[in-house]
């Protein structure tokens, strides 16, 4: 086996050294009546060669998604991921290294999730910025159970306009904890405020909001949180579409009490859905209840900077059932790829490529409205709007037909929209694939 | 070394994008005021070179498994196969968006439900769901599948039990999932102690979770006497998949009564740890509670794939399906290694083991005294009376190229104190094993002889000893300074 270096001599040696005439020896522990008998039904072992040929062929059975440029987000947003993003990645100092416990060796990783750590803080203003759980709606999830800790009330607030594969996420997380969930439904692209007015109350641990939402709707954030704080409850925003921080406030200057993120449009292929990289970010204060792997800084014997994982008191491995989470390994070498993305992009970068993103969405829609086949609803939106078909099997041929992977047809999540479809354009799209996108649909 | 911040100059950036000929001159007439950022925010300004330079030299103050013996017990340090990297990184694959009608996704689907199969026939479970994203979140799942068993049979069981040396997520994951955590000691032969077992197993009791071989490397010879205490309870039995690697194709968890297990395809199935993830953390399950896994998962009908809806599914524990690369490494890793490459794999990692005790007994106490499995719990204790910690001996490994063992992990009285879990996996060869050895020797002799050194260690790494005190003390979380320094 190539993989294993020991010949049969070494082991023969080995075992002898051992005291043990055979491996035999080594099993006693193991009843037989436990023991598998003969061996497993596998396939066959496969060279290099054939196991490449066999994985090439089942990828051809996919599309080949590259030269399909996707009008769905919806939570996995293409956006251009610099080649050397994947090259700092490949090194195997990053991705053949396990969790930073051994400091002196790991320094690479830790000084990389301060800088990561300072970058998200940077985007939403946030003190505290936990750099990895696992995705946008487990992280969701976890600033429920969070808020449900530090109030110690039982109710939660969510929008309906929260990723749908997050809403359900948080209710499988909060459903031990007898925890009422009330979802507020939308009103015109945005969340009904009056609706939330209505439902919250002095046992609201926390009102949960996405921003720009499921329909790519800007919410006013401010407004919602005054609202949340008057009644005491924990201000929550997602946000699944970090691009949206390059151009929008940060959430701290809109009294945001914890941003759970997704940052997957940092430096991450879509890799059919994951693995994305969560973050969580919440005020100085609320850091003994927050779960997750945080780095700090610190000097080392000789008095030099240097970097540890902190505030570990709050981690399983410590705390056991007492711990803030369950969660060790998170999506870590993701977190090396936002800090290698957004050092890319910089200051300047990031504003731009967002402003892009505004732009191409809002003349898509432009475009489509002209042609006269949509039916519209009106409010402030990023980089993802819904319009109104009355022939969506059509549309969708005809986009694949032209190497488009289609929008999303909502009425899978929320079947009172029929007909509605959720589009998505980032900056992989060209003004001209715009232009023959609605000649192909609008036409 | 210097922060990104740090190297930032005004005016750069390290990124390119399309000509923007939109028909719009201020971005202000597309997005509301009460949400547009009144200021930039402050990221770094560093070219592309600045980058990759930047990234390359922070990789080199990290120890990877390409550069040595990494032997962290209950972690499965094996080699990553290169193969396995390319073939997950195929653009089919890596493009491919998880809301793309189910036809064109084929291929996916297809990696997907042919590594379940597989997971399933080395574990001897049913059905697998591939959603968990880690360990830890393979048990939240796995505890949240028993919690709704009993729901759904009208039972209310509010307990679960933990053995004392279990890994932290167990407690952790139990108590996430709503249950009490009731602990069970082991015995003097590093097993569950049974009786302890039949008087805490109850009907308030919804389980055992175990990890088999246990954290102190040993394969619980009791297994069988276990799953028939805990089912004639009407328990369930859960599996901690963290030390599969020393049963591959010698015993399936499934054939000695377990329930429910997960998986860790990071460890056994040789992906990459990434530094801390992302790995996977699949779920398999005996038939009678296939219903309840998270929802979807992956079907075959008429010769297609398709996604399948279990009626009592605990729901989703994530978005999407699954960390889809860490998928096709362990696919392609038991595609390269067959039934015979499975069970050679699960052989050499207990001769590595067991080599290793043999050689070691003698300078490092072990936990128990008995043939291993595929890790050895030693001790540091004997060296206290020098003032050297086993933190101290850990420290110092470092200084002879070796990425340190597990350290005070498995604790429990009286057996697993100062503790220094070895895990060789199979990957390494007698040579490197041999130089491992004889460097712990050295450490123990200079324990003895010159202490200093090994409380002052480590001497040659990138910075010494870190103050983690004074991380908290004096919290620092992000750079506060300026940009341009």
């Amino acid at each position: 086996m190539r993989y294993i270096p020991n010949t049969k001599e070494q082991k023969e040696e080995m075992l002898k050294e051992i005291g043990a005439s055979s491996v035999e020896d080594l099993l006693k522990d193991i009843p037989a009546s436990a023991r598998v008998k003969g061996k497993l039904n596998l396939p066959s072992p496969l060279s290099e060669e054939e196991v490449k040929e066999k994985i090439y062929n089942i990828s051809k059975k996919n599309l080949d998604f590259f030269f399909y440029k996707p009008l769905v987000g919806a939570g996995a947003y293409r956006h251009t991921v610099p080649e050397a993003v994947k090259a700092i990645i490949s090194r195997e100092e990053f991705y053949t290294s396990y969790t930073p416990y051994q400091p002196e060796i790991s320094q690479g990783n830790l000084q990389s999730m301060f800088e990561y750590q300072t970058h998200i803080s940077r985007l939403t203003g946030m003190d505290v910025v936990v750099p990895s759980i696992y995705d946008g709606a487990s992280a969701t999830a976890e600033a429920a159970l969070m808020a449900l800790r530090l109030t110690h009330k039982n109710k939660v607030i969510v929008s309906q306009l929260i990723h749908p594969h997050y809403r359900e996420t948080l209710n499988t997380y909060v459903e031990p904890h007898d925890t009422k969930v009330v979802e507020i439904p939308y009103k015109n692209g945005l969340t009904d405020i009056e609706k939330l007015k209505d439902s919250i109350d002095n046992e609201t641990a926390a009102v949960i909001i996405q921003s720009p939402n499921f329909f790519g709707g800007i919410e006013d954030i401010e407004k919602i949180s005054k609202i949340a704080h008057e009644s005491g409850a924990i201000m929550v925003q997602v946000i699944a579409e970090s691009m949206s921080l390059g151009l929008l406030k940060q959430p701290a200057k809109m009294d945001v009490d914890i941003v759970a993120g997704e940052a997957q449009s940092f430096g991450m292929d879509i890799n059919f859905g994951g693995p994305f990289n969560g973050y969580l970010c919440s005020k100085m204060k609320f850091i003994r209840q927050i779960p997750g792997r945080i780095a700090g800084e610190t000097v080392d014997k000789n008095g030099n900077r240097g970097f540890v994982m902190t505030f570990r008191a709050r981690e399983q491995d410590i705390r056991r059932e007492k711990a803030t989470s369950n969660i060790c390994s998170n999506h870590a070498l993701n977190i090396v790829a936002g800090n290698a993305y957004l050092s890319l992009v910089g200051k300047q970068g990031l504003k731009k490529i967002a402003e892009y993103n505004v732009k191409a969405a809002h003349y898509l829609r432009s475009k489509l409205l002209e042609s006269g086949k949509f039916e519209q609803i009106d409010y402030p939106f990023f980089n993802e709007f819904i319009l109104k078909t009355d022939n969506k099997d059509s549309l969708k041929e005809k986009l694949i037909k032209n190497n488009f992977i289609p929008p999303l047809d909502l009425s899978l999540f929320y079947p009172e929209l029929e007909g509605f479809m959720l589009f998505c354009t980032t900056e992989i799209f060209s003004k001209d694939d715009i232009d023959s996108i609605a000649q192909i649909i609008g036409g | 070394m210097k922060l990104i911040y740090e190297k930032s100059v005004k005016g750069r950036g390290g990124f390119s994008l399309k000509e923007d000929n939109f028909p719009y001159k201020d971005i202000s007439s597309l997005i509301p005021n009460y949400a547009l950022s009144e200021e930039e925010k402050a990221l770094p300004e560093v070219s592309e070179v600045d980058v990759i330079r930047h990234f390359t030299k922070l990789s080199k103050l990290n120890y990877g498994l390409d550069d040595g013996m990494y032997p962290l017990g209950s972690c499965t340090m094996k080699y990553n196969p290169k193969i396995n990297e390319k073939l997950a990184s195929l653009d089919n694959f890596v493009y491919a968006h998880p809301f793309t009608d189910q036809r064109y996704v084929q291929g996916s689907l297809q990696i997907m439900y042919e590594l379940s199969e597989m997971l399933s026939e080395i574990t001897g479970m049913d059905k697998f769901s591939l959603m968990p994203a880690a360990g830890a979140h393979g048990e939240l799942t796995g505890v949240l599948i028993i919690r709704k068993f009993f729901k759904d049979k009208g039972e209310k069981r509010s307990k679960i039990l933990i053995p004392d040396s279990a890994h932290g997520t167990n407690p952790a994951s139990s108590a996430m999932a709503g249950f009490k955590v009731v602990e069970v000691p082991s015995n003097e032969r590093g097993g569950i102690d049974i009786e302890k077992l039949n008087e805490l197993m109850d009907e308030d009791t919804a389980g055992l979770m175990l990890t088999n071989p246990n954290t102190v490397g040993l394969f619980d010879e009791n297994i069988e006497k276990i799953a028939e205490i805990v089912h004639s309870k009407g328990g369930l039995l859960y599996y901690d998949g963290a030390n599969l690697n020393a049963l591959l194709g010698i015993v399936r968890p499934g054939d000695t009564g377990f329930d429910v297990v997960h998986l860790n395809l990071h460890k056994t199935f040789s992906t990459p740890h990434g530094g801390g993830g992302p790995g996977a953390g699949a779920v398999g399950v005996k038939r009678e509670l296939k219903e309840f896994l998270p929802s979807p998962i992956v079907g075959m009908s008429n010769g297609e794939y398709i996604f399948e809806y279990p009626t009592k599914s605990i729901g989703r524990v994530r978005a999407f399906y699954t960390n889809f690369p860490v998928i096709v490494k362990a696919y392609v890793w038991i595609m390269s290694l067959g039934s015979d490459g499975l069970r050679e794999v699960a052989e050499t990692s207990i001769i590595n083991a067991n080599y290793i005790l043999k050689k070691l007994k003698r300078y490092y106490k072990p936990a128990y005294d008995r043939t291993c499995m595929h890790e050895c719990v030693l001790t540091g204790r004997e060296y206290k009376e020098f003032g050297v910690k086993t933190l101290d001996i850990a420290k110092r490994i470092m200084d002879y190229g070796f990425h340190p063992p597990t350290i005070y992990f498995p604790h429990f009285q009286p057996y697993a104190e100062e503790t220094i879990m070895i895990e060789p996996t199979e990957s390494e060869s007698k040579e490197t094993i041999d130089s491992f050895i004889e460097t712990m020797i050295k450490i123990s002799e200079e324990a003895k002889t010159n202490p200093e050194l090994l409380k002052e260690a480590p001497h040659n790494t990138p910075v010494g000893r870190l103050d983690e005190v004074r991380a908290v003390r004096n919290p620092k979380l992000v750079f506060k300074g300026d940009n341009d320094k």
